[in-house]
């Protein structure tokens, strides 16, 4: 073999996947549209959808390679509310508790755990955090920068849309 | 003339489904992955409908749709004997996903690295040379993802050659 012939073979490989592909789209089988729309209402509202579950295992790789791992000690806080959001972070391990001050008193409002994305206004440039996110347990992370979390959503269309969910605030601050 | 864009999820993807099935089959050669495809892909659809609802014409969420398909087609072809948990997919139709294309055992690596470099190629060069494989002609690919036929070519040949690069690359390291 030489060594200009190397790596070229997918040009062939290519050329016989297009035509198996013509061949395969003229003997198309019959699908049912209703079928595949209502099972995916059904895997949605079934509440299996957290953030690192949705993203594909090639999406997951590029997530990983922009983002950087972070290790959080019980007690330790990931994000205060009123700072600015400068990023995200996915919880891999642990669980966090994510509080608001109200009337000078930090009050938990919910719990997130492995899979779960925290500060979704780091999605988008600008923001503050609208929350204080506190480490339960020993918590394994991925931290992304908003820029490269801008990034990663334009490369990957699939990613779901966070920046969108969080314009409605819970206490309807903007 | 440009049609307006779709303003719910479903009749957005009812209009769109013979082609998001075609992507599906002739990318994974069966029936259940290519149902496994389409429904992740409505999914995910759902998921960022918001986005999709922002584009200004029926073309550019075509186009979106498409790259979704696309992925999660790509998905399947990187990881045919992955364990999943979808409903009721019958297992035993699972061999066609990464058959040889002729039937030889080293066809079948030379596919599975060939598929792992497509999934790594920049967006554009993705959907293109993926679509290309999927059996779509330059015309059918610049409709679908709403592009001049010229930037088709360009982005074939650029992923031609990314794909070269990468591929050449790996076998020296699996042979050195």
């Amino acid at each position: 073999m030489t060594m200009g012939a190397q790596g070229d073979e997918h040009r062939e490989i290519l050329d016989r996947l297009h035509e198996r592909g013509r061949q395969r789209a003229g003997a198309l089988p019959e699908f049912d549209a209703g079928k595949t729309i209502s099972r995916a209402y059904a895997v949605r509202d079934a509440g299996a959808v957290n953030f690192w579950n949705v993203l594909s295992p090639t999406e997951r790789s590029a997530f990983e390679r922009a983002a950087r791992p972070r290790t959080f000690r019980p007690g330790s806080v990931l994000m205060r509310e009123g700072e600015p959001a400068e990023g995200v972070v996915v919880i891999l391990d642990g669980r966090v508790r994510v509080c608001l001050s109200e009337d000078g008193r930090e009050r938990a409002i919910a719990e997130r755990g492995p899979g779960d994305l925290v500060g979704e206004r780091g999605t988008a440039p600008g923001n503050v955090r609208s929350a204080t996110v506190v480490a339960l347990g020993m918590v394994q992370a991925l931290v992304m920068e908003t820029a490269d979390y801008v990034a990663f959503v334009s490369e990957y269309p699939g990613v779901p849309d966070l920046v969108m969910k969080q314009t409605y605030d819970r206490r309807g601050r903007p | 003339m440009q049609q307006d864009p779709y303003g719910d999820a479903e009749s957005l993807f009812r209009a769109f489904y013979h082609g998001v099935v075609r992507v599906a089959y002739s990318l994974a050669g069966n029936k259940a992955d290519a149902e496994d495809i389409a429904q992740e892909s409505f999914c995910k659809v759902l998921a960022v409908w918001t986005r999709i609802a922002a584009l200004r014409t029926a073309a550019e969420q075509r186009a979106y749709v498409t790259r979704i398909v696309i992925n999660e087609a790509l998905r399947v072809l990187r990881y045919p004997y992955r364990k999943r948990e979808s409903l009721g997919t019958g297992a035993g139709e699972r061999e066609a996903v990464d058959d040889p294309v002729d039937g030889k055992v080293q066809a079948r690596d030379d596919l599975h690295a060939l598929w792992e470099a497509i999934a790594e190629l920049p967006e554009m060069r993705r959907a293109v040379i993926s679509l290309y494989a999927a059996g779509y002609e330059y015309e059918e690919i610049a409709a679908c993802l709403g592009i001049s036929s010229s930037a088709v070519r360009s982005h074939m040949s650029d992923a031609r050659r990314q794909l070269s690069r990468t591929l050449s690359r790996e076998r020296k390291v699996a042979r050195g």
